[in-house]
């Protein structure tokens, strides 16, 4: 029996039907338009949140007992990592620089072996990553807690600006928070370093330190690593505070949004560190 | 006075084309004179926390404005939008108290704010409040340690703490036991009566909340469907809202 085809049917080797590939170009364009709005709204949403924060410091208007408040939840209770992580970093930059000192006789180098790459770069580094993990992620879950119990909505009720309110004291506290402890990690770092040193390599901390300060290290070492810590604050303080004022869909909305500030605040951080590696010589 | 006009929100659906949108408000119209105490009612989902929000200013519309005593908030800024709110009391539906303070803290919150009164003052105002909602005693708790009733009443000291000429209630009596429920209401509008406030009130507690209010307003699905005085909203014919209003099973809702 003969079957008859129908014209409009695609014959054994042809394509997808043109509506098919209408479809397929939509679903596409909409996934990449998706992203670079998302990708926009972010960059927008922290652009704008840095101009209000720094719209209200000229004149200063500073809730001093906040401030205080967040100085203390995020610096005086973030001593004991940064303790921790910075005296064992001065101890790793001697073990792994250890095998060449030997070899080379170079102990009297220990020191700018250890301070150079230490106050220039994985101090602070580390530092940022340490604050923006405990600090930056507990300041995004609070505010955006606030935001779907409806707290941010409760101030702007009661005619209290949340910005002057909340975000500028945490704002301020974490830049001066992480400018602080990067100064208290480059101290505790080479001071572990140096203990490594006497351990290992029976390098005396009086020798250390004159190798330390003997003029290859310079001011400008600590500067350069100071300068990069203000710059991770900037960055974790402006991220953790928009992805939090931005949470939306309660309890998971707060989740999601203190994994996209924990994610935005590293890529943010090593991106700037190559920019200011780059330009602050 | 607060005239409503126009209000209409709409807000994209998830995982729907961009143009795919839905009404949360629909044109809705309505006044509340000074002095008033209006209720808001209507089942979930129906609008009524949103309307609240807009005289709030906390929320704006796509279209239609709210004049709160001669000022439209839809088109103020936030920062002269402060102005408004200084006159505004607001409850929240999940009272929205802020948990890292103290009760006593919080209802003392807005005096020290943006009073700047004296501390004895602060003191003796929050501790009146307090007595006014049946929690002598609960100064010094924090409000994770209350329970939901409980922290509703501190909510309403909170919102009534400023003596505001207009204050928005958002579910005042949600969570509480019928005895507290009532004394709530009574507080409220004998309150109401001796400041001469205008309140809007939200509740889904019918039968306490059409013993205190001169005007109803019945809202569905974002629209509004009933305005007029609490024996007209008992009398009417609407069939939605002589559901609502009567407890009805049977009818269109």
């Amino acid at each position: 029996m003969a079957v008859q085809v129908s014209s409009q049917s695609p014959g054994p080797g042809a394509g997808p039907a043109p509506g098919a590939i209408a479809k397929r170009a939509e679903t596409l364009f909409g996934a990449v338009g998706g992203a670079v709005l998302s990708l926009a709204e972010t960059a927008g949403g922290m652009g704008v949140l840095f101009g209000r924060v720094v719209a209200r410091l000229f004149p200063p208007q500073i809730d001093r007992n906040e401030l205080r408040r967040n100085l203390y939840k995020m610096a005086v209770k973030s001593l004991p990592i940064v303790i921790v992580t910075a005296l064992f970093t001065g101890a790793i930059m001697v073990i792994q620089a250890a095998p060449l000192v030997k070899r080379f006789n170079a102990e009297g180098l220990l020191g700018w072996a250890a301070g150079f790459g230490t106050l220039r770069e994985i101090a602070p580094l580390l530092t940022a990553l340490m604050i923006s993990g405990r600090v930056g992620a507990n300041n995004t879950a609070e505010l955006g807690t606030m935001v779907v119990t409806e707290q941010v909505d409760a101030l702007r009720a009661l005619a209290i600006d949340p910005v002057t309110f909340l975000i500028l004291p945490r704002f301020l506290s974490i830049v001066i928070t992480l400018f602080v402890m990067t100064l208290y990690a480059d101290i505790l770092a080479l001071l572990g370093a140096a203990y490594t040193g006497l351990a290992l390599l029976k390098v005396e901390p009086v020798s250390f330190y004159n190798s330390v300060t003997a003029g290859l290290l310079g001011i400008g070492d600590v500067t350069n690593g100071l300068v990069k810590s203000v710059v991770f604050g900037f960055v974790i303080a402006i991220s953790s505070c928009h992805f939090g004022l931005a949470t939306t869909g309660g309890a998971p909305g707060v989740g999601r949004a203190v994994n996209a500030c924990v994610v935005a605040s590293a890529t943010g951080i090593f991106l700037l560190d190559y920019l200011v590696s780059f330009i602050v010589k | 006075m607060i005239a409503i006009r126009g209000l209409t929100k709409s807000v994209p659906i998830p995982n729907a084309s961009i143009r795919e949108r839905r009404f949360i408000l629909r044109d809705v119209s309505f006044s509340v004179p000074s002095g008033c105490l209006y209720g808001l009612i209507g089942p979930g989902a129906a609008g009524k926390s949103v309307v609240l929000k807009m005289i709030a200013g906390l929320m704006k519309p796509d279209a239609g404005n709210v004049v709160v005593d001669g000022d439209d908030v839809t088109e103020l800024s936030e920062l002269k939008l402060q102005s408004v709110r200084l006159k505004l009391g607001m409850l929240f539906q999940n009272n929205a108290l802020f948990d890292y303070l103290t009760v006593g803290d919080n209802i003392a919150f807005p005096l020290r704010r943006l009073y700047h009164l004296p501390e004895d003052e602060v003191q003796s105002r929050v501790l009146e409040r307090l007595a006014c909602v049946s929690l002598q005693g609960f100064e010094d708790r924090m409000p994770s340690g209350l329970s939901g009733g409980q922290k509703k009443r501190v909510g309403v000291a909170r919102a009534t703490v400023t003596k505001a000429p207009i204050v928005l209630y958002d579910e005042p009596a949600a969570g509480l036991d019928p005895v507290t429920s009532q004394k709530i209401f009574e507080l409220l509008r004998e309150e109401q009566r001796a400041s001469g406030a205008t309140v809007i009130m939200v509740s889904s507690d019918l039968d306490r909340l059409l013993t205190v209010t001169d005007r109803v307003g019945m809202m569905y699905r974002g629209e509004l469907i009933f305005d007029g005085s609490t024996e007209e909203a008992r009398a009417s014919d609407e069939p939605r809202v002589r559901q609502f209003v009567h407890g009805l099973t049977e009818g269109p809702l």
